[in-house]
This record gives structure tokens, sequence and C-alpha cells, in this order.
């Protein structure tokens, strides 16, 4: 499955409404926010269509995946988008990952537990929180809003950069780092990210680090910089997604890519966005003199021309 | 005192308010205690035991109220000696998981971090054995479980 789906869910005293555009969503935030009744009214829908008195509009079914016959509900699925309610243990088993990887439906899943099998994204971990009543109806207008946001606001100039990986996204940004007198250490992974922020000190520190696969780290990483402000997070989609935004590679259809990922990232064939920013990258740079290898940073980025298109898409941090 | 055991439990309640909604007792829902809880995290007022007046379901029973309300009340009454999953209840819920505590041992089983405040707690993690008291060093020894 691919594509934005708008999903407006209702009962004569509750609107929900919000849009899906990955794979992967989380739901979580306070207890009493309508996360269950949700589900509830998907359920009683699924059970009993218009008959329920519930009434869900999307371009594509929506259902609830739940209890000890989740394989089987889940074999029987496809294209549809597929709601699990707290209390099942099963979304943080490798197993459920492995379903997840490969399958043709959108998930979305009410936990507030980090999953850490699933490469789910920063910008898809949401809460729920009533917005007023609907258009001078009696119902109450739900929403869906950001938890986290991988945007930087103010401007810092590091005096440290840790780089989640150990490949060219931290060939990249060391040379820059290098150059500039910042030092610049790899984590070796997301979810070492955090024992190197323990060990670090009290100077200005920004993580860069991959948002479209960091959602179950998110929680740590960002309870900590509201703890401690010399610490800062930038996190693109990934490093490739920067590459590609930096506009260096001359293909026409990259910017209209960018501009609506989602409508071109199948879930069966990628597991997260950053899979397809680093395909994309791969194939639109093949035999050309910027090749791109993820395992190893081509030189050619560190020309002063591209490096500086790349700096310029990093939007609230200065390395030079 | 309250105690927490990060990460999974297997003797612990996974999932508290399917087991609320088969073993609450009447008595329960009017405490005083309960009365609060329903209506600072839920927003509803407790008409009797099998009653509720939520501001935006209307009448609703008792098995409709919040999972992380029922969360509460089964920590605060069940006593049976059961460990429950805390991550059943969000952060609206802590201050009340730290007044229950003032009044029992209470230990609870949580698969997140949750948040109890900048600071003025005292916390026994299980995990470790060590007290913490602030938000900074909660999520430290959070980070290592969850």
């Amino acid at each position: 499955m691919k594509g934005r789906h708008n999903i407006i869910v209702r009962n004569k005293k509750l609107h929900y409404e919000f849009e899906i555009k990955r794979n992967i969503t989380v739901i979580q935030g306070d207890s009493a926010t309508g996360k269950t009744t949700l589900i509830d009214m998907l359920r009683q829908y699924e059970n009993y269509g218009t008959d329920s008195g519930v009434s869900v509009e999307c371009d594509v079914p929506c259902a609830v995946l739940e209890g000890r016959e989740w394989k089987i509900q889940l074999e029987n699925r496809k294209g549809c988008i597929l709601f699990t309610d707290e209390g099942n243990a099963f979304v943080k088993t490798e197993e459920f990952a492995k379903a997840v990887r490969g399958s043709d439906n959108y998930f979305v899943l009410i936990t507030r537990e980090n999953l850490y099998n699933l490469p789910y994204s920063v910008e898809e971990i949401y809460g729920i929180r009533s917005s007023g009543k609907y258009q001078n109806t009696q119902r109450v207008y739900q929403q869906m809003y950001h938890i986290y946001s991988g945007k930087q606001d103010s401007l810092m100039r590091p005096q440290e950069v840790i780089v989640e990986d150990s490949n060219s996204g931290y060939e990249f940004f060391k040379s820059v780092c290098l150059e500039n007198g910042i030092p610049c250490q790899s984590a070796g992974g997301k979810t070492k990210i955090f024992s190197k922020l323990l060990n670090s000190g009290d100077q200005e520190i920004c993580v860069i680090a991959d948002g479209a696969a960091l959602g179950a780290e998110m929680k740590a990483l960002y309870d900590w910089t509201q703890e401690h402000e010399n610490v800062v997070l930038y996190l693109p989609e990934s490093f490739e997604w920067l590459l590609l935004k930096a506009d260096i590679i001359s293909e026409g259809d990259i910017h209209n890519i960018l501009e609506k990922p989602e409508e071109y990232i199948q879930s069966q064939l990628y597991f997260s966005w950053e899979q397809f920013f680093t395909k994309l990258l791969v194939d639109k740079t093949q035999d050309t003199y910027l090749k791109y290898q993820k395992k190893k940073l081509n030189k050619v980025y560190l020309h002063e021309k591209n490096k500086k298109a790349i700096l310029k898409e990093i939007k609230g941090l200065r390395l030079e | 005192m309250l105690k927490i055991y990060f990460g999974d439990m297997e003797e612990a309640v996974y999932h508290p308010p399917v087991y609320f909604d088969n073993q609450y007792e009447d008595a329960w829902i009017v405490d005083p205690l309960s009365v609060e809880m329903i209506r600072d995290v839920d927003k509803s007022e407790v008409k009797g035991p099998h009653l509720i007046e939520s501001p935006v379901l209307g009448p609703i029973s008792t098995k409709e109220l919040s999972g992380g309300v029922k969360t509460l009340i089964l920590m605060a009454f069940d006593d049976e000696g059961r460990i429950f999953n805390a991550s059943a209840c969000g952060d609206n819920c802590a201050k009340w998981i730290l007044k229950i505590a003032e009044k029992k041992d209470l230990t609870i089983n949580l698969r997140h971090r949750m948040d109890f405040g900048k600071d003025g707690f005292q916390i026994k993690i299980l995990n470790t054995g060590e007290v913490v008291c602030n938000r900074s060093d909660m999520i430290r020894v959070a980070a290592r479980y969850v």
C-alpha cells in the first residue's frame, strides 16, 4: 500500500479525523483522550457496518487487529489500515515485525511502549486531543497531534556532534566538523546514541540521526533534551534524504518525490522510508560521478559546492 | 513507597483494564479517592457504583472508564497482591500513582518511562535497587530497560 489516507470516524458524539501516510503510525499520550473509544468505534463499524451507527470514511478499509488470532486476521487483509489497541502484547514481538515487513497494509498501533523491532518515524508518533465541538454540532472533534517534531527551531553551533551511523553519513559530518574544529563521533547505531549522551559533558551537543526510523529511541532522547538544554536533536529523514534534498542530482522527478514521498513508497517493498531514500539515491546516481554507496562516502559529496548545498539544507544547525 | 520494575515482568497483569472489568467491586468506584481520580483523569463525575457522567459520552458504565483510571483504581484497592502494568496509564495518572503509594507499599510494572515530574518523589527501582528522586535520574535508569 502507498499514499496518504484521510480517515473520518464518527458517531453522534465523537468525530475523529486524521491522515495516515506511512506503514507504521504510533498513538500514545495521556489517559482518557479517546484512544480506546476510537478502536471500539472501528470494531463496531467492522462488525455491524452502518447499522452500528458509526460512520467510517476512508478510501481503503479500516479494521482492528487484536487478540491471539492476529496472524490469521492479518493473512486475510490486504490494502487495509489496521488498528491495534493497547494490551496487545504481540506488537512488541519479532514475529509481528516480520509480518509488518513486506505487508501491503498500514498499521496504527496504540501503545506507550517503545517498539524496538519496528522502524517507525519520529514524525509518526501522535497523541489525540479534543479540539472542541465539530462545526456547530454536539460532536466533539478529536484530532491527532505530533508528540515529537524532528525540526530544530533555534540556530545552534554545536561544540560536539554525535552521528547515529558509522558509514557515509558519519564520514560526511566528520569531515565537515574536522574542518571547523568540532569533535564528531559515531554512536555506532541508533540504540547506542543515548549511552553516548550519558557519557558526554556540558558542552553544546548536536545528535544527528535518521528520523525515519528513530521512533523507538525517541522518547529517551527527547526527554534528555528537555532536561539538558545543551543537547539538541537534528533528525532528517535520513542522510540520503538530505543528499537528495540538496539538489545536487539533476533528475527532474526527485523534487516531486520528496514533496510527497508517500505517493511513491510501497509499504510491502520498504520497511521504512530511509530504505526508499537510499535506493532512490543509489539508483539516481548509478553510472554518474555522484555514484552513492552507503558503506563509503563518495568524496565528490565533500567538494566545496556540493558540501555547501548539503549544509544549506540543514535547518537550525550551523557546522561552518 | 512506590517501587517500579521496568521491562517485561511475567507475573504482572499486562492489560489491567480487562482485569478491572472482571474483578472490580462497586465499593471501589464510590470511594472518595476513585471519585477524585475519575474527576481528574476522565473529567467525569461518579453518580453511583454503576453510573458515571462523562462530559463527552454522557452517561456511561463503570466499564467505560479510561484504561488509565481503571488501572489506578486497581492499584489503590486490589488486595490480592497483584502487580499491574502501569503503562496502561498516561502521564496524567502519575501524580495519582504517587498519591496511592503514600498510603501503601505499591509495586508497579512499567514498560515505558512515565513522567513523575521534575523532582519531589522517591521511587525505588527494583531492577537496580536504587532510589531515584528526580526526572533526570529516572530517564537515565529507565533508558536501560525500556
